[in-house]
């Protein structure tokens, strides 16, 4: 007898009472309806094209990452959706104004006075404020060979993350070629162009800053280095030299650091920076300016899917 | 077959349209504008299934939009999956009509069904208290939702008889009183009140609709 009726329980019951001593028949099985299709859809079980394959091995872009019917995946959108919430969160970090001196760095900064009109005026984050001006000239080291700038550029993160360890690996490779490294500093709110009128303040041969880039999909820690000779107010992107992505999946902080200091010696040796700098010239730098495929970077995964 | 043990409603068929043609639904009473998806049963036994598919209005956001039984009865089917019924419940996600579907198959399984009313089983009566109504049968009655309701079904003279005792027997209003013939030859009532009412009533009625069938010409 099912407890689940009411209604059977009472009849039961009348049942019993009219003299019927029996149970009541158990029903016969019931139907099974069969659970809706799941909404989740599985990915494609065939393999991506060979195509797809050797497209993506060589690169973290969205490529061959397949599709669902007419969409990504799950697993691709949620991927997508962390790796650009890095890059917004590395855009929106301010570095803060005591940074610099805990690291024991002299502490400069642009005319820039908010982190908004950073952002929005990238000519005023390439040029110091009176005060920093000051600063360096009466704390800086001058004649230098080397001047090594950190700076926190477009990613804060980057620069409190791996700058100080790639400052460390600069100036400790320069000094092992014999280069005479000025005082470094640290600029805040800074554009590349502000290692111009660094290096010009401080007289050094070569101005080398190290920032924040850009924050692509996934790299919100990714550092640039950016080498100019002869620094001087009025250079051009034409007179710099730079590397991209130091990052733990891309250039680690070491190998940049021995690169940038060969790269320095090397201007200093040709007495020019740029598309003028012969790279083939400077040994040490692993086929630079070569046509050589760089080595692959590994896509970090933010999200955990089955 | 002994007396009042129940006999089981069998599902004939349950079926579902995930996205029905506009068409389709306004022909079935639902609203394009509102549903999309219609789920269907039949069953061989009507009055059950009317209870059922107002169970499913409990259990998932489900409309029934369509309950219609067939004339004479399964006996007289038009074939093997016909039944005496075709219920229809309507829904903007399939997935309601799933859970709507399975709430009717567990309420024909474990809770409404007839009840055979003498020994050999011929007469059939269908004494069904309903503790709290759905959204279709209230509406088909006129009471509240969640109001108690006696569900009475039976032969028509057995009908006729039944329902003037569980009229008498306790504090309950008739709502509904479908005189002969039904589509299918049955006697139908609605009886509300309170629960206890309405229980005392539905056993009064299935006891007379007993005593008739054993005493069928007592003057």
């Amino acid at each position: 007898m099912s407890s689940l009726s009411t209604t059977r329980a009472l009849v039961a019951e009348l049942r019993h009472k009219l003299g019927a001593s029996a149970p009541m028949a158990a029903p016969e099985r019931p139907v099974t309806i069969q659970p809706p299709p799941a909404r989740i859809f599985p990915r494609p079980q065939q393999p991506p094209t060979r195509f797809a394959q050797a497209a993506s091995a060589h690169t973290t872009a969205l490529v061959g990452i397949g599709a669902v019917g007419t969409r990504y995946a799950t697993d691709v959108v949620l991927q997508f959706q962390a790796e650009l919430a890095v890059a917004h969160g590395a855009v929106a970090t301010v570095l803060p104004p005591e940074w610099a001196e805990q690291n024991g760095l002299l502490p400069l900064s642009s005319r820039v006075t908010s982190h908004r009109e950073f952002l929005l005026r990238p000519d005023l984050g390439r040029r110091l404020d009176d005060a920093s001006s000051q600063l360096l000239r009466s704390r800086a080291a001058t004649d230098v060979d080397v001047q090594p700038i950190l700076a926190d550029g477009l990613s804060a993160v980057a620069c409190m993350g791996a700058g100080p360890e790639l400052l460390r690996a600069l100036v400790a490779e320069c000094e092992g070629l014999g280069l005479r490294v000025g005082t470094p500093v640290c600029a805040r709110f800074a554009r590349v162009w502000l290692q111009d009128e660094i290096g010009q303040t401080t007289r050094a041969k070569v101005a080398v800053i190290l920032l924040g880039e850009r924050p692509g999909l996934g790299t919100g820690d990714g550092l640039s280095a950016y080498v100019v000779y002869e620094p001087a107010v009025g250079k051009t992107d034409g007179d710099r030299n730079m590397i991209s992505n130091i990052h733990a999946r891309g250039m680690l902080p070491a190998d940049a650091g021995r690169r940038l200091a060969r790269l320095a010696q090397g201007m200093i040796r040709q007495g020019v920076s740029g598309v003028n700098l012969d790279l083939s010239a400077i040994p040490g730098l692993d086929g630079a300016g070569g046509t050589a495929l760089r080595a692959p970077q590994v896509r970090q995964r933010l999200v955990e899917t089955p | 077959m002994s007396l009042l043990e129940p006999i089981y409603p069998k599902v004939l068929s349950v079926r579902r349209i995930p996205n029905a043609d506009p068409a389709l639904l306004r022909a079935y009473g639902a609203d394009p504008e509102r549903h999309c998806a219609l789920g269907l049963v039949t069953c061989d036994q009507d009055d059950p299934t009317y209870v059922a598919l107002d169970e499913a209005t409990k259990h998932a956001d489900v409309e029934v939009v369509y309950a219609k039984s067939f004339y004479a009865g399964s006996a007289h089917a038009s074939g093997p999956l016909s039944g005496e019924i075709l219920g229809v419940i309507a829904s903007s996600d399939a997935d309601e009509i799933v859970e709507g579907l399975k709430a009717i198959v567990r309420c024909l399984e474990h809770d409404a069904c007839f009840y055979a009313a003498s020994d050999d089983g011929k007469i059939a009566v269908f004494p069904h208290v309903i503790a709290s109504l759905g959204h279709y049968l209230s509406k088909e009655a006129g009471l509240q939702v969640g109001d108690s309701m006696a569900y009475l079904v039976a032969p028509p003279m057995e009908h006729t008889i039944a329902l003037d005792a569980a009229l008498k027997a306790a504090d309950v209003e008739a709502k509904l009183i479908l005189g002969p013939p039904s589509p299918t030859n049955f006697g139908a009532a609605y009886l509300s009140g309170s629960l206890d009412a309405c229980q005392a009533a539905a056993m009064a009625y299935a006891e007379a609709v007993v005593e008739v069938g054993l005493q069928p010409k007592r003057v």
